[in-house]
């Protein structure tokens, strides 16, 4: 059988390996998508993300990227955003400076400076909440639900339009969308890539439903 | 927050090597075979340092570290002789998430903050080794070879004013004796740390993990030997590793407790109401 091709949008962050490593494990090929590409080959596009608001925005308009993963959100390719990959696609964040994002979903991006709450920047595990209908099967929902997920953030989504909120997880006092999803676009704020063996399976999910 | 439980590997020529206070090395086997196996058992972290690294001015750790994160998928930092930019580009370019810095630090306080506005807090690591003597903590660097002439809770919280998004304190007097965490330092450390503080240095038994998250607000913990020597172990009894060395110390039960795992070292901590993935 031929495997799936997943693109990886490369915004030259920190550690891009570690997603197309995942991605490998659990059967796809993988492309680094370095300019706009034609995306009809693409079973999946991944757009992840480690750094800041306005570079990673700045660099997408300088590589043309924006107009591949324009194509993508809009031709109903299946579309996975990684950390930053899900804030870039909300509408504005004030990261440094206000920026404008991809804005496919409503909502802005916050820092978490501005909420009581214990950690500023958040490293390391925390509990992904999920709906139940972000699976297919309940056998899905309960290997993977209220389990712990490998986090790096100092900003988060405030997700205004709550029927695309598909899990969530708790700062201190504050519940944050982890998890969103729309259409042929799934979001997470945290690394399937780096959550051990559920973030390997979550990973799974969604390529099985290509 | 989830404590996190940190496996350490201590590199040398390639090889898995462990030592007692720093010293004194035993080559184990291949790294990558560990850190697949660790992974395996649901470790939520790992850490490999070059040991000689820094005392040799050299950086060989990319291409294992390439090797490694084909098969490791929780966050991977990566230590030893890191002194510049173009190290830490070339080291996370390779699969790690992090780096942890250490001699480069206290040569260089510079570096470490352009680092940090390069690459962010999160993926900068600051390794620090400590020594007892008398009632005072000393750190030294070169894997605890030059003592410098500093105290360690000041430099904790010089560290912090660069921004760093992580501190590992390693305790040269416990490292690898098996006596347990220095709970005083660590106590001391947590109290004057805004950022995550990691604990290394001592454990033989999951009471001693127990202790010190309970005694003092440390984020995660890191061992090193006690998995080693557990893993090491059933690895050879699966021949998956070349007999190096002397293995004598396998037999010494004082050493070390042959029972120490990964998933039950969890368990042991959850029934304590110790929060852990």
């Amino acid at each position: 059988m031929k495997k799936p091709l997943a693109g990886i949008i490369n915004i030259s962050t920190n550690n891009i390996l570690s997603i197309k490593r995942a991605l490998e494990f659990i059967g796809f090929n993988t492309v680094l998508i370095n300019e706009h590409v034609p995306i009809e080959k693409f079973d999946l596009i991944v757009l992840p993300g480690v750094g800041a608001f306005n570079e990673a925005m700045n660099t997408l308009n300088r590589k043309n990227l924006l107009k591949t993963i324009d194509q993508a959100l809009n031709k109903n390719k299946k579309f996975l955003g990684i950390c930053l990959g899900m804030q870039l696609l909300f509408q504005e964040s004030n990261e440094f400076i206000k920026t404008k994002g991809i804005g496919f979903f409503n909502g802005n991006v916050e820092n978490f400076k501005s909420f009581p709450i214990y950690k500023k920047t958040f490293i390391g595990w925390n509990k992904v909440n999920f709906s139940k209908k972000f699976f297919k099967n309940a056998e899905q929902y309960y290997l993977l639900q209220n389990k712990a997920y490998y986090f790096v953030h100092s900003f988060f989504v405030n997700c205004t339009n709550k029927n695309i909120e598909f899990g969530n997880s708790v700062n201190g006092r504050l519940t944050y969308a982890s998890v969103v999803k729309k259409d042929n676009v799934t979001a997470f704020q945290f690394h399937p890539e780096k959550s051990g063996k559920h973030g390997l399976n979550l990973l799974k999910t969604i390529a099985n439903n290509i | 927050m989830i404590k996190r439980i940190i496996a350490r590997l201590d590199i040398k020529n390639n090889f898995l090597v462990k030592g007692m206070n720093l010293e004194g090395l035993r080559i184990l086997g291949y790294p990558e075979l560990f850190s697949k196996k660790y992974f395996d058992e649901g470790i939520d972290e790992i850490i490999f340092q070059d040991v000689v690294a820094s005392l040799y001015k050299r950086n060989q750790l990319s291409h294992l570290t390439s090797k490694i994160s084909e098969n490791v998928f929780v966050p991977i930092t990566v230590g030893g002789g890191i002194r510049n930019i173009k190290d830490i580009k070339e080291i996370l370019v390779s699969g790690a998430d992090r780096v942890s810095i250490n001699t480069g630090a206290i040569h260089n306080k510079n570096f470490v903050e352009e680092a940090v506005k390069i690459f962010g807090a999160s993926t900068i690591c600051i390794s620090i080794e400590t020594l007892k003597i008398n009632d005072s903590y000393k750190i030294y660097t070169d894997s605890g070879r030059t003592e410098i002439n500093k105290d360690t809770f000041d430099w904790i919280k010089e560290v912090q004013d660069l921004g760093v998004g992580e501190i590992i304190l390693t305790s040269i007097n416990n490292e690898g004796t098996g006596r347990g965490f220095d709970i005083n330092l660590y106590e001391k450390a947590s109290k004057i740390s805004s950022i995550p503080l990691l604990a290394h240095g001592g454990t033989k038994t999951p009471d001693n993990v127990y202790e010190v998250f309970s005694k003092a607000n440390v984020d995660g913990v890191i061992i090193a030997s006690a998995f080693h020597f557990n893993y090491y172990k059933e690895l050879l009894d699966k021949k998956e590793i070349p007999l190096t060395g002397s293995t004598n110390f396998l037999k010494d039960k004082n050493t070390h407790s042959l029972s120490f795992k990964i998933k039950k070292l969890k368990e042991y901590l959850r029934l304590k109401n110790i929060e852990i993935r």
